[in-house]
């Protein structure tokens, strides 16, 4: 009874999805972006447009293997850009009236008179929202991986992986949607709300990796400047050696009082140190403010769902360490260097590379656990409204 | 509800109170026997609607006891035998006349073979075979209201629980619908009919309950509640004065009671007519002419609005609101 039940749930919303042009739509725009991936090309001097050529250092043959390069694609925008935004808006478009047509007066009723238990009608009614995208998302990935075995010689069936990733990624909005669609009966506004919370994730993940980047940036600056500040001592103590060799007097010795304002020797020797142990000082202050607001949105993060962090951990199965470390290499090559001293994190490349790897190994458990977490705790209360209200 | 049978329904002090403040049940007892063709009757806004969704549990009941087909009330266990056919329902539109009887029939836990003949017989039984692969959307309110028929009957019920379902169909399609219910009684099922339309429910019903302000104000046969107001009605060409109903009055026979409203209709609470023919002759006698003369028996209308006239002042200031209130 429980599989008759489920299949004709899940047949009403393939029927009910099929119904809706949106459907037929975003499956021909995903044909349409298979298309444009399967058309884009890699060769000895750069990347390939249909018949066009555009030269490049960095992405030729030489240096990036075809198969490497098509993955590259996939996961930098098939991906994160295609699957997780025009395919999820669009999916969320479709998919949105759900639960809020469910519950609606005169549709709810002949439902609920059913032998089915209310908290798994609502719960399998919520997954066949997620069919939409498993549809969508299995159909591009199948046409990017026969891409990536025609065009660039490899069949990478770990592609496949796109299809839960996205699909947990789009069931963490899926289930606010879900909530406001049940609670306000309407699909306006489980549409615009999500999109909104959907606009917060984003803003907090965004102010995540700004944060880390200037945490990373100011412990770069302590850090050149704890061996600016080394050098400095060095040379001073050599300074030192050479005025008592030379028998000159020496600031701080016997006899010779230090000036008034400086800390010790070194500095009486070298006055250049006493400025660059202030902006030391400075530097550890920023590191300390950094570190502060890094942590305060990563606790805030951990309550919320991980949406660009899973969408990532697509990349970080399909792109070895070694590959990323290449790639990671020509950006840092392409950037200008610029040492201002107002921008350390976003003027130095290695507080970029040190973000990346720190947003990289950030733990799976943490990233899916809190997300599904957030999720179960939402459709549990989702649950608990559906099976105390009266319809 | 005869001793004798078993009751399908039989619900004791049933209570609704929405927000905690409007009240729509006050406490309603019911027994349905099984195989009865029952029918509620109440005004807009008695509690009618919710108390049949409380039995299907769409509803939850603030306070409840008995049972619905042997099973507490709200065990989802009872629903397989139960069929519903809520008021103002809305089938998806995206599916064909057929698809939503397998779509409801799987949800019942029919399997897939027994689904599709159970579809067959049914929309032949309601006369939408020829518009069985036609989407919904495009159906005419008479039309979904017979898929919704057959839909209730998909799983093969005991029960079923039909309200308003004549609600937008045309005459002949009533009669029709009259029709499939006798034939489902006839099969021993039990009928729960909630309609506004009472000579409907006076052509099919076995017995009927007459909701007021959430309480179920009488309940039985037709014949047994409208008992004390049947009789034999006599009616003349001219109003009967007092001293010619006084003198009727002395005849040995049931005593006339005059009607206060057109006195030339006088009633004897008798079905005998050799009882009456003495104040028949009397009225001769007296050269006034009988127009009409025969048994009456007050129509569920009458009674209907006999009762609701009667309950008026019983309403309660916040049962007012209590239809719209779970909408």
């Amino acid at each position: 009874m429980i599989l008759t039940q489920t299949k004709a749930l899940f047949i009403d919303a393939y029927r009910e999805l099929n119904a809706k042009k949106l459907f037929w739509l975003t499956l021909g725009l995903n044909l349409l972006v298979v298309v444009l991936y399967a058309s884009l090309g890699i060769n000895d001097k750069g990347v390939t447009l249909l018949h066009w050529n555009f030269e490049s250092r960095f992405f030729n043959t030489a240096l990036v293997s075809k198969e490497l390069f098509y993955t590259l694609q996939f996961t930098q925008w098939g991906v994160p850009i295609w699957l997780t935004w025009a395919t999820a808006i669009l999916a969320l478009i479709s998919t949105a009236g759900i639960i809020p047509e469910m519950v609606s007066g005169g549709a709810i009723e002949p439902v609920l008179s059913k032998p089915i238990g209310r908290s798994r009608l609502f719960l399998t009614k919520y997954m066949t929202g997620l069919l939409f995208v498993a549809l969508q998302v299995l159909i591009f990935t199948l046409g990017c991986i026969l891409v990536m075995g025609i065009r660039g010689g490899a069949w990478n069936f770990n592609l496949l992986l796109a299809v839960p990733i996205v699909l947990a990624f789009f069931s963490y909005l899926y289930a606010f949607c879900a909530f406001v669609g049940l609670v306000t009966k309407s699909t306006i506004a489980a549409l615009l709300l999500t999109i909104l919370f959907w606009l917060a994730i984003w803003i907090v993940n965004t102010g995540d990796q700004m944060l880390i980047m200037q945490r990373e940036g100011s412990i770069i600056q302590v850090e050149d400047r704890q061996l600016d500040i080394d050098k400095q001592i060095e040379f001073a103590d050599k300074r030192i050696e050479q005025l008592r060799e030379q028998g000159k007097p020496v600031p701080g010795d016997e006899g010779n009082p230090l000036p008034e304002g400086y800390e010790d020797i070194q500095e009486a020797v070298n006055p250049a140190l006493r400025m660059s142990r202030s902006r030391l000082e400075e530097a550890k202050d920023s590191e300390i403010t950094w570190t502060a607001w890094a942590g305060r949105i990563f606790t805030l993060k951990t309550i919320l769902p991980k949406t660009q962090d899973t969408v990532r951990l697509l990349e970080r199965h399909l792109i070895t360490d070694e590959d990323m470390a290449k790639l990671m290499g020509f950006d840092a090559q392409s950037q200008p260097q610029n040492n201002s001293e107002n921008d350390p994190a976003f003027a130095d490349p290695r507080a970029a590379e040190r973000s990346a790897e720190i947003m990289r190994k950030r733990s799976i458990t943490w990233v899916l656990g809190t997300s599904f977490l957030y999720e179960f705790l939402l459709l549990g209360l989702c649950c608990v409204i559906f099976v105390r209200r009266d319809f | 509800m005869s001793p004798t049978m078993t009751p399908v329904i039989d619900i004791q002090g049933v209570e609704k109170t929405y927000n905690r403040r409007i009240k729509a049940l006050r406490g309603v007892d019911l027994q349905v026997g099984e195989g009865e063709i029952f029918g509620l009757l109440g005004p807009n806004g008695a509690g009618k609607s919710t108390l049949v969704k409380i039995m299907t549990t769409v509803i939850h009941a603030s306070k409840c006891q008995g049972t619905v087909l042997g099973k507490k009330v709200g065990d989802k266990a009872a629903l397989r035998d139960i069929g519903y056919l809520p008021e103002h329902h809305r089938f998806p539109p995206y599916l064909t006349g057929r698809q939503v009887l397998e779509y409801f029939g799987a949800m019942s836990g029919i399997n897939r073979k027994d689904r599709k003949a159970r579809a067959s017989e049914l929309l032949e039984l309601v006369g939408m075979e020829s518009w069985h692969k036609d989407k919904l959307g495009s159906y005419s309110k008479g039309m979904r209201q017979r898929v919704g028929l057959a839909q209730a009957l998909m799983n093969d019920p005991q029960l079923v629980i039909l309200d308003e379902p004549t609600d937008g169909v045309d005459p002949s399609g009533r009669r029709d619908i009259r029709n499939i219910l006798t034939q489902l009684k006839d099969e021993g099922r039990t009928i729960f009919l909630n309609s506004h339309l009472l000579s409907e429910l006076e052509m099919v019903c076995d017995r009927v309950a007459i909701m007021v302000h959430g309480l179920v104000s009488t309940q039985g046969t037709i014949e047994e509640l409208t008992a004390d107001q049947s009789g034999f009605e006599i009616a003349t060409n001219a109003p009967i004065d007092q001293s010619l109903l006084s003198q009727i009055s002395t005849l040995p026979q049931i005593p006339p009671i005059l009607d206060a409203k057109d006195p030339t209709r006088m009633t004897f609470q008798t079905d005998n007519a050799a009882a009456v023919q003495p104040a028949i002759d009397a009225l001769r006698k007296q050269s006034i002419i009988i127009e009409s003369a025969g048994f009456k028996r007050p129509s569920l209308e009458d009674l209907f609005m006999q009762v609701v006239d009667t309950n008026q002042g019983d309403k309660p200031g916040a049962i007012s609101g209590a239809k719209g209130a779970n909408s």
